[in-house]
């Protein structure tokens, strides 16, 4: 059960800065709460009781999007439907609308955060691997006396550890800039023991961008996360693809470099044997929705659809 | 406690009420606005019977701080109709009988007029994914699916609105003739309050402490700092029992709270009352128990090993019940056998993952009459057994079935209605007990786990000609139905197959897991997951088709079954001539032939759930400008 | 293009059928079973019922609407079926077993019948004709082969003014036998049902996911009262039978459990349903007045085993340790091929494997 003495719901940046700076220690920051309800109860954290409750959701400034520079800059209330629901942001960043189908289900996707999940830095966030294979940044703020200041972080190295970040106190995540990838190809993959409202045990992000010819990988984005204590960037299946022609062979070295990089001791048989799957077909996928001339394979799967 | 004011329309009325700052959502409406349509499953996001819009968008309502609603626009299931008559979605679940214990059904119905408001259009794959964040355990989702596309074709104006009124005329017979749900539209529009809605005058909370232990002596409990908190009406425990102690479904080996030592973690040790339920948690919170832990037995091999420690001291070899079937010569059937197959099989523990948690409220009436209200599945002998707990007359004890949010089985063990009884007589006042999910999940009976040592003799025609089938289950700390269990799956054991020579014995043990208890097929489901596997491995070595090597042994009129009872009738071949016909089955046999086979992927399957209908259907209409022709979208779909 | 995908699709999803048969008895286990029942033929021709447990979601409530209304020519949306209240209703033991229409169909049937018999008694009076040519349906009551006819409100005004008020009381019972303690021997129930299922699965060797496509199920449950209630039951059945084959486990670790919540305690959704294709097969029980049997528990035991022979027929593997996760499956693909179950064939070599 969750409980707090204070419930703040600022509408301003500078006065959501002001009561985080002011807030006594233990209290929390919350933009969809969908991790932090959950969490307090029986088998997990139990009871919680916390000093101060501060509600983002009110503050005028994380909503929306701006585009510059190759980069499109979320405001940190961007929930996940968004991805869904917006074309713009389909357009811009094209796996996001398939990592937001898998997430969680319609009600959740409504109120969690895209900026909430990467500020909770859990292990299996479906959020990770594709702000990861996107460059994200992140965006930090908090006040310097009345003036804001924010510093800008990958999201690399944002995220040390599992639940572990370099977020220091007083500041708030505010912004999470991506590449915008017009012309890529989009996927993602995840398996659990069922297609809904599930906690992977691994998931794979995948950007493709062909050649004026849709024979050559032009560009290629993999990221993959529940692997290990945080979201890995597969840089060695990236440059191993880039530039060549589409082939299966090559496609399936890429993949194959992707086992070296499951760190997680638990099931680890397991997820090596996925993670090759799943960059393959992400690959595979991402190829086809990238329209690559009658990929067969997800051609069959948009026919089943 | 600190309060908050809090000023929002629900269901298009202005409301104002001042609560506990910390409240959900959930909360907010259920106790404070009294809408009790909004149920609570699981308290976490996982289950979507919570589901209610919030400035039009449809949210889990545990998962929102009650505060975030000022001044939103709220509506909940009450409010879909309101006063007038019932929706297209609402009479369309009537329509389809799309409710069963109705308990995740106002979440369903939110779930699929959400989907429709969003898109009138959605096709089923659509329907299914934004319909997946919602749990029902009861239906199987195939008639609340057929009712979305139902109401969906109604609203639409392809369907006549009269469709979701009118049936198939009547007969000459009721019998027989789809009758609607008399219950339906109480579910539908959330109006069947179950035990967790109820709300009595001057009523208490209560809260339960659970063991963190699997095996431990309780070597001391200290209540004196809960009681004497500020609002706690009772703190009780096993010393408190007047009468004689112990319920079960066969044997009565579990005090309705710890006595003496702790069997298995969540078992109830104690519990308080109190005004309220924050009080009743740090009340709980407060007791301080010193337990001394013993050595646990975490699998049945454990608990019949040499030297086991011993659970329940009137059952030292740890066996709760051991049925035995002896039917002819199975050394002989053996010998006679062409084939001789031997494996074996287990099963896991199983959740009954009812929607509606336990929930009770107990209080004593003007006759001294104590009266339990929960949704049990056994009323009668759950007042047996109270009535001699509480060492009162039979008929000053009175159990009330409430509306039952499914049972499965799990609701037929009185795990809890005891304590609730216990602190009303305490406290002479209305006590209510609601278990969360993780409670609900911890300290409810689960599905045996088993494991099956099966060998099988047949002659080359297909004929068994002896089976012998060993079957260790876990019961977990309690004995609960275990006994019938064991019963129950040995009489099944062997399939519905004449089987002349057999030896069949079901062993449950206890451990120190989550006890096991009923659940729907009471043995029987894990009993023929190994026959029917067995068969099938017999089929692919004698080269036979599936339903063939079924057909020679199947039970007929006059067999004589494995506990030697002779049939007067059996409709087994019945039910395989028509599974086979409407499967279109292609004989054979199953010898991983489904590359080969040809009776696959008809009209009377599904697609492969690929997620993303909705992607793949807005992409064809976003990209309608970047292709030369609408027909090379349409051949990508 | 190309052979990339193609040889993809080919190797990487893999169909297959399988199928199970099974039985099961109604009502209690190797007991006697009961049931009580009181019926009333009320003002308005409204009908009454009490009795001691009913409704658990399995539409138990409905199913005694329509035998009170047939018993009684009202029709089922005027009964009204009392609380289930160990103070104020008869006995009828537990809502579980497969036995709520068996049982408590049957005692609510008879005693409907006997307040109709009443009622019946007091017509045939009043109109001077034998009991026997009286016919009541759908809220009428009338003299077969005349015209004589009235709606059954008129006939229970007559009858009360007849200083009768039409009620019955009643039992139904089961005599299932104990087992013998040493040989088992014994006859556990007084009906039995059986049931055949063939699922249709397709497999996802790449990530070991299962998803079942198709179900069909036929199942005998005697006299089907209400089929779409039967379906209910059959496609409930179904989906927590795939539950449990494919995905549901509560975990104890030393006697901890780990599966605290529905985040960890993983169940299907409407995502995971197969189509459930239900053939109602009806062999009525003569033994009892309703003609019918049951279906709640039986319909989830075929599902299980129709799914892993489904699953062996698709790639080769036998899952014979539930559930069968994607872990279980994949580690299933690493092992050689084959079920690994010891066949022995007399008059050949012993021991040999099956593969």
């Amino acid at each position: 059960m969750l409980t707090y003495d204070a419930y703040h719901r600022p509408t301003s940046l500078p006065e959501a800065l002001r009561l985080w700076r002011d807030a006594p220690e233990g209290s929390r920051l919350v933009s969809g709460a969908t991790d932090l309800l959950p969490a307090a109860r029986d088998g997990r954290l139990g009871d919680v009781h916390l000093p101060a409750l501060i509600d983002l959701t009110g503050v005028t400034e994380l909503r929306g999007y701006d585009f510059a520079n190759g980069h499109v800059a979320l405001g940190a209330g961007t929930v996940y439907q968004d991805f869904l629901t917006d074309p713009v942001l389909r357009r811009a960043l094209p796996c996001m609308p398939y990592v937001s189908i898998w997430f969680a289900d319609d009600q959740i996707r409504e109120t969690a955060t895209l900026a909430g999940n990467l500020v909770n830095a859990s292990p299996v966030a479906d959020g990770t691997p594709p702000v990861v294979a996107l460059n994200g940044l992140v965006e930090l703020s908090k006040l310097d006396g009345d003036a804001i200041t924010s510093r800008r972080v990958p999201v690399r190295d944002f995220i040390t550890g599992p639940g572990r970040t370099v977020i220091a106190p007083g500041e708030i995540m505010t912004r999470v800039f991506l590449d915008t990838c017009y012309g890529y190809g989009g996927a993602f993959q995840k398996v659990g023991q069922r297609r809904s409202l599930v906690i992977s045990v691994a998931c794979c992000a995948a950007l493709v961008k062909l050649d004026e010819s849709g024979r050559v990988f032009e560009d290629v984005r993999l990221a993959l996360g529940g692997v290990g204590p945080g979201p890995i960037r597969l840089d060695d299946s990236e440059r191993m693809l880039r530039g060549e022609p589409l082939s299966e062979e090559l496609m399936q070295a890429a993949a194959g470099l992707a086992a070296e990089k499951v760190a997680s001791r638990s099931r680890r048989d397991y997820r090596r044997d996925v993670v090759v799957s799943f960059v393959r077909a992400a690959l595979s996928e991402a190829l086809s929705n990238a329209g690559a001339k009658a990929p067969l394979q997800t051609m069959e799967d948009m026919a089943n659809v | 406690m600190s309060e908050t004011r809090i000023t929002c329309e629900v269901n298009g009325r202005k409301v104002a009420r001042t609560v506990a700052t910390h409240k959900r959502l959930l909360d907010l409406l259920r106790d404070d606005l009294n809408l009790t349509g909004t149920k609570e499953g699981c308290g976490a996001g996982e289950c979507g019977t919570c589901s209610v819009f919030v400035d039009g968008k449809l949210v889990k309502s545990c998962l929102v701080p009650a505060a975030r609603a000022e001044g939103a626009r709220i509506e909940t299931i009450e409010g879909l109709a309101g006063m007038g008559p019932l929706t297209p979605v609402q009479k369309a679940f009537h329509k389809t009988g799309a409710s069963q214990c109705g308990y995740c059904i106002p979440g369903m119905v939110m779930a699929a007029t959400n989907c429709l408001r969003l898109n009138p259009e959605a096709d089923i794959d659509e329907i299914k994914e934004r319909m997946g964040g919602n749990i029902c355990r009861c239906t199987g989702y195939t008639k609340i699916l057929e009712a979305v596309e139902i109401a969906r074709d109604v609203i639409a104006g392809r369907r006549p609105e009269g469709d979701l009124d009118t049936d198939e005329p009547l007969g000459d017979s009721f019998i027989g003739h789809n009758v609607r749900r008399i219950d339906a539209p109480a579910k539908v529009t959330g109006r069947l309050r179950y035990a967790a809605d109820m709300k009595l005058v001057d009523m208490l909370q209560m809260q339960v402490l659970r063991s963190p232990h699997p095996h431990a002596r309780i070597v001391s409990i200290d209540t004196s700092v809960a009681e004497a908190m500020e609002g706690v009406e009772c703190v009780i425990t096993a010393a408190d029992v007047p009468g004689k102690d112990g319920f079960g479904v066969f044997v009565h080996d579990q005090p309705i709270m710890a006595r003496g030592k702790v069997r298995h973690v969540g078992e109830a040790v104690a519990a308080v009352a109190a005004e309220d339920l924050l009080t009743a948690r740090r009340a709980v919170a407060a007791i301080k128990v010193e337990y001394e832990p013993l050595p646990v037995i975490g699998t049945p091999e454990d608990a019949i090993a040499p030297g086991a420690p011993v659970i329940h001291d009137y059952a030292p070899d740890n066996v709760v019940k051991h049925i035995p079937l002896r039917k002819g010569n199975p050394e002989a059937g053996f010998a006679e056998a062409d084939l001789i197959i031997e494996d074996s099989f287990s099963t896991q523990s199983v959740e009954h993952a009812y929607l509606e948690p336990e929930a009770g409220v107990a209080f004593v009436d003007h006759d001294d009459v104590v009266t339990v209200h929960s949704p049990s599945q056994n009323i009668t002998h759950h007042r047996h057994m109270l009535a001699d707990i509480l060492g009162l007359p039979i008929n000053k004890v009175r159990m009330v079935m409430s509306a039952v949010g499914g049972g499965f089985g799990g609701k037929e063990d009185m795990i809890y209605q005891g304590m609730l009884a216990l602190a009303a007589i305490r406290t002479r006042r209305p006590v209510q007990l609601n278990f969360t999910r993780e409670e609900s999940l911890i300290a409810s009976a689960k599905r045996h786990p088993s494991k099956v040592s099966y060998k099988m003799g047949l002659k080359r025609t297909g004929k068994i000609t002896a089976i012998t089938f060993d079957m260790l289950s876990d019961g977990g700390a309690y004995g609960m139905s275990s006994e019938g269990v064991m019963r129950k799956a040995a009489i099944l054991s062997c399939g519905p197959y004449e089987v002349h020579n057999l030896q069949v014995d079901t062993r449950a043990v206890y451990t120190n897991n989550t006890p096991s208890g009923a659940f729907r097929t009471f043995g029987g489901m894990q009993a023929q997951f190994a026959t029917e596997s067995m068969m099938d491995i017999a089929a692919e070595a004698l080269g036979m088709d599936p339903f063939e090597l079924r057909r020679i042994n199947m039970y007929r009129k006059g067999s004589i079954t494995h506990t030697q009872h002779r049939l007067d009738r059996a409709s087994l071949d019945m039910v395989l001539d028509a599974a086979e016909t409407a499967s279109r089955w292609e004989s054979g046999a199953p010898n991983v032939r489904g590359a080969a086979r040809s009776d696959m992927g008809g009209p009377d399957t599904r697609q492969p759930c690929t997620l993303g209908a909705r992607i793949v259907a807005e992409a064809a209409d976003l990209s309608q400008g970047d292709h030369p022709t609408k027909a090379s979208t349409e051949a990508a779909e | 293009m190309n052979a990339i995908t193609q040889t993809s699709a080919d190797t990487r999803r893999k169909r297959g059928r399988g199928m199970a048969a099974s039985w099961y008895g109604i009502a209690r286990t190797a007991t006697i079973d009961r049931a009580g029942a009181w019926a009333e033929i009320d003002d308005g021709g409204t009908i009454k019922v009490v009795t001691g447990v009913t409704e658990i979601g399995e539409g138990i409530l409905t199913v005694l609407a329509q035998v009170a209304a047939e018993e009684t020519g009202a029709r089922p949306e005027d009964v009204t079926i009392g609380d289930n209240d160990t103070a104020r209703s008869p006995e009828a033991a537990h809502a579980g077993a497969t036995r709520q229409t068996y049982m408590i169909g049957n005692s609510v049937a008879l005693a409907s019948r006997e307040a109709r018999k009443m009622l019946f008694e007091q017509i045939a009076e009043h109109w001077d004709t034998p009991e026997d040519s009286l016919r009541a349906f759908n809220g009428e009551i009338w003299v077969e082969g005349s015209n004589l006819r009235m709606t059954l409100s008129e006939a229970v005004a007559i009858c009360k003014g007849r200083g009768v008020v039409p009620v019955g009381a009643a039992s139904f019972t089961a005599h299932g036998t104990g087992l013998h303690p040493v040989d088992g021997k014994g006859s556990p129930w007084q009906t039995y049902v059986f049931g055949t299922q063939v699922a249709e699965v397709e497999v996802d060797t790449w990530t070991g996911e299962v998803q079942v496509l198709g179900i069909w199920a036929a199942h005998d449950v005697g006299r089907c009262i209400n089929p779409r209630g039967v379906e209910g039951q059959i496609e409930g059945g179904v989906v927590q039978g795939l539950g449990q084959a494919l995905m549901e486990e509560h975990i104890c670790e030393g006697g901890h459990p780990t599966t605290h919540g529905f985040a960890k305690y993983i169940l299907p959704t409407a995502l995971d349903v197969p189509q459930i294709n239900c053939i109602i097969v009806e062999d009525e029980d003569p033994t009892s007045p309703l003609r019918a049997k049951g279906i709640g528990e039986p319909a989830l035991v075929p599902t299980c085993p129709a799914i892993m022979n489904a699953i062996y027929d698709a790639i080769g593997v036998r899952m014979k340790s539930l559930p069968a996760t994607p872990e279980k499956i994949l580690a299933a693909l690493r092992m050689p091929p084959g079920g690994g179950a010891r066949i022995t064939w007399n008059n050949r070599p012993a021991g040999e494997t099956l593969t």
